[in-house]
């Protein structure tokens, strides 16, 4: 019992020489970094500097809660919340008809096309969608629209195609053999299986598309991001904090909708 | 003529053989099972009779027809005349269960029609019709996946029924159904052939149910027609050798023993000694 080799002791050791090494380079790095970057976090906790942070936060109060502003953020959550719609709804659409030939369905060229294109539409951002179409289609919610849509329709495409390429092939190929015309035998042998995954696919991107469009509007693309930009550039704290407080409202009551919602359509599907 | 088989043969891609040298020639009307024991080729004949499967050798006719000799929409049209129930009800599992029976018609509806009825059923009166003649009218407006495997099944059946095909064929239509349901489902398959004078193909594993039902016995073995038999006919020996590489009991639908009388004897009585049909 009390006879523990020296074998048995490296072993107990819990964490490795090379872990060691992995972390002694880890905060080699770190430092670098601050040191290349001229950073001084210490800087943070002097009295002046606490100073100057405790007066910027206080410039932020009290928000701007007066009724004119008021109706001016409501203006700008509702086009925020049509811009994510809007373009979540284009994006679904046009989603499920790239999905079609990239889930394989009209040979294997097709699918390499689309599913290149779909590709290409995911992995440009948002934002720099956004800053593309605000010089195409001019400042506004057009463009945050078009922006949602375009990188969207990348993301529930590749979803859509996944899903329809793993659905089961038997209902379809019993309406095949039954003489039915192919896009008879979609709607009736296949959509039946992954519509639940497209809609919860959809709702899940619409959520994640109203936060993004509360930002879209930094550069330009409408909504109550463009306000934030825009009082933000004037420093009108006051105001920037109440869009600041609108977009967390928006945001928490869309989640909550959202997750409503869901619920609602399990206790159908179940 | 229904269809007609000539020294057809089927090798799956995996290069293993399902069919050897099958000929079978059945005229219109004719009502005949398949029995035979598992992996024998039964669902790869009923594959290529309905024209989902194409054999690697010889000639297939299905109602007057090469099916691999016709356009796309020429066999389109050939395969909304052949039925085929599946022992797996090929049904999307949150399909209700009228959508999924008038799905039978979508081969010979105009397409927006079939469209429209996914909103509105463009038919009400004829699925709860063929759910009727299988017990399951009630259910309707009922989802697929609050049915049981057997209900399922007869879902299956019941669109066959709706398509009214000029060619009845089915996989195992009864496997998950009691004898008293099955029962039920075999008569009204039978009454739906005699009445259109349609011909009805079943491959059954259960072989007191083919014999009591069927005029004519198809025994399959290792993709070999054993033996093409009026039901009258069928030998206890027969069937022994049949289902040789088995465990020497015959399968029935509900495990009871199944006595049938030597070929001789049945032939002196005219008539052979198994469970008489309950429902007929």
């Amino acid at each position: 019992m009390s006879s523990i080799s020296l074998a048995e002791r490296r072993q107990a050791m819990g964490f490795c020489i090379y872990c060691w090494l992995g972390l002694a380079s880890l905060v080699v790095v770190v430092w670098a970094s601050f040191a290349y970057l001229s950073l001084d976090p210490m800087r943070l906790f002097t009295a002046e500097s606490r100073g100057y942070m405790g007066d910027f936060v206080r410039r932020f109060f009290p928000p701007d809660f007066s009724a004119d502003y008021l109706q001016r953020i409501g203006k700008g959550a509702l086009e925020t919340l049509a811009i994510s719609a809007i373009g979540t709804l284009i994006a679904a659409a046009a989603g499920l008809l790239l999905a079609l030939p990239a889930s394989g369905r009209f040979g294997g060229v097709a699918k390499s096309l689309t599913r290149f294109l779909l590709n290409f539409l995911r992995s440009v951002p948002e934002l720099v969608w956004a800053a593309l179409m605000v010089l195409a289609a001019g400042l506004g919610p057009f463009a945050g629209t078009l922006a949602l849509a375009l990188h969207t329709t990348g993301v529930l495409g590749r979803l859509f195609a996944e899903s329809l390429e793993n659905a089961p092939r038997e209902p379809a190929l019993a309406l095949v053999e039954s003489g039915a015309p192919a896009t008879l035998v979609f709607v009736y042998g296949t959509l039946p299986l992954v519509t639940p995954q497209l809609i919860a696919y959809s709702l899940y991107r619409w959520e994640m598309n109203i936060r993004m469009a509360t930002i879209l509007g930094f550069v330009g693309a409408g909504g109550l991001g463009q306000m934030l930009y825009y009082e933000l550039s004037l420093l009108h704290e006051a105001q920037a904090s109440s869009v600041i407080m609108a977009m967390l409202a928006l945001v928490v009551v869309v989640d909550a909708v959202s997750a409503w919602v869901r619920r609602g359509q399990i206790r159908a599907g179940g | 003529m229904s269809f007609e088989l000539s020294q057809i043969g089927l090798v799956h891609a995996n290069g293993q053989r399902a069919l050897r040298a099958i000929t079978l020639s059945v005229t219109g009307g004719e009502r005949i099972a398949i029995i035979g024991p598992s992996g024998a080729g039964k669902t790869s004949l009923l594959r290529i009779l309905a024209t989902s499967i194409r054999p690697s050798e010889g000639r297939v006719s299905v109602l007057q027809s090469n099916p691999w000799q016709l356009s796309g929409h020429e066999l389109k049209r050939l395969r909304a005349r052949i039925g085929v129930v599946h022992q797996f009800p090929p049904i999307p599992p949150r399909q209700r269960a009228i959508t999924a029976v008038l799905a039978g018609r979508l081969g010979q509806w105009p397409w927006w029609k079939s469209a429209l009825s996914l909103i509105y059923p463009a038919d009400i009166a004829g699925p709860r019709e063929q759910l009727a003649r299988l017990d399951l009218a009630d259910r309707l407006f009922e989802r697929c996946d609050r049915l049981s495997g057997g209900q399922l099944q007869r879902i299956g059946v019941a669109r066959v029924l709706y398509q009214r095909p000029d060619l009845l064929l089915a996989d195992e239509p009864v496997s998950a159904m009691d004898p008293a349901l099955a029962d039920l489902t075999v008569n009204q398959l039978h009454s739906e052939a005699a009445t259109r004078g349609v011909t009805l193909v079943a491959s059954l594993h259960a072989v007191d149910v083919a014999l009591r039902w069927f005029p004519r016995v198809i025994g399959l073995r290792a993709g070999e027609i054993v033996f093409d038999l009026p039901a009258v006919k069928v030998s206890d020996g027969v069937l022994r050798d049949l289902y040789a590489s088995e465990t020497g009991i015959l399968p029935t639908q509900d495990n009871q023993p199944l006595t049938v009388l030597p070929a001789e004897e049945a032939a002196v009585n005219g008539l052979k000694v198994v469970v008489p049909p309950r429902v007929i």
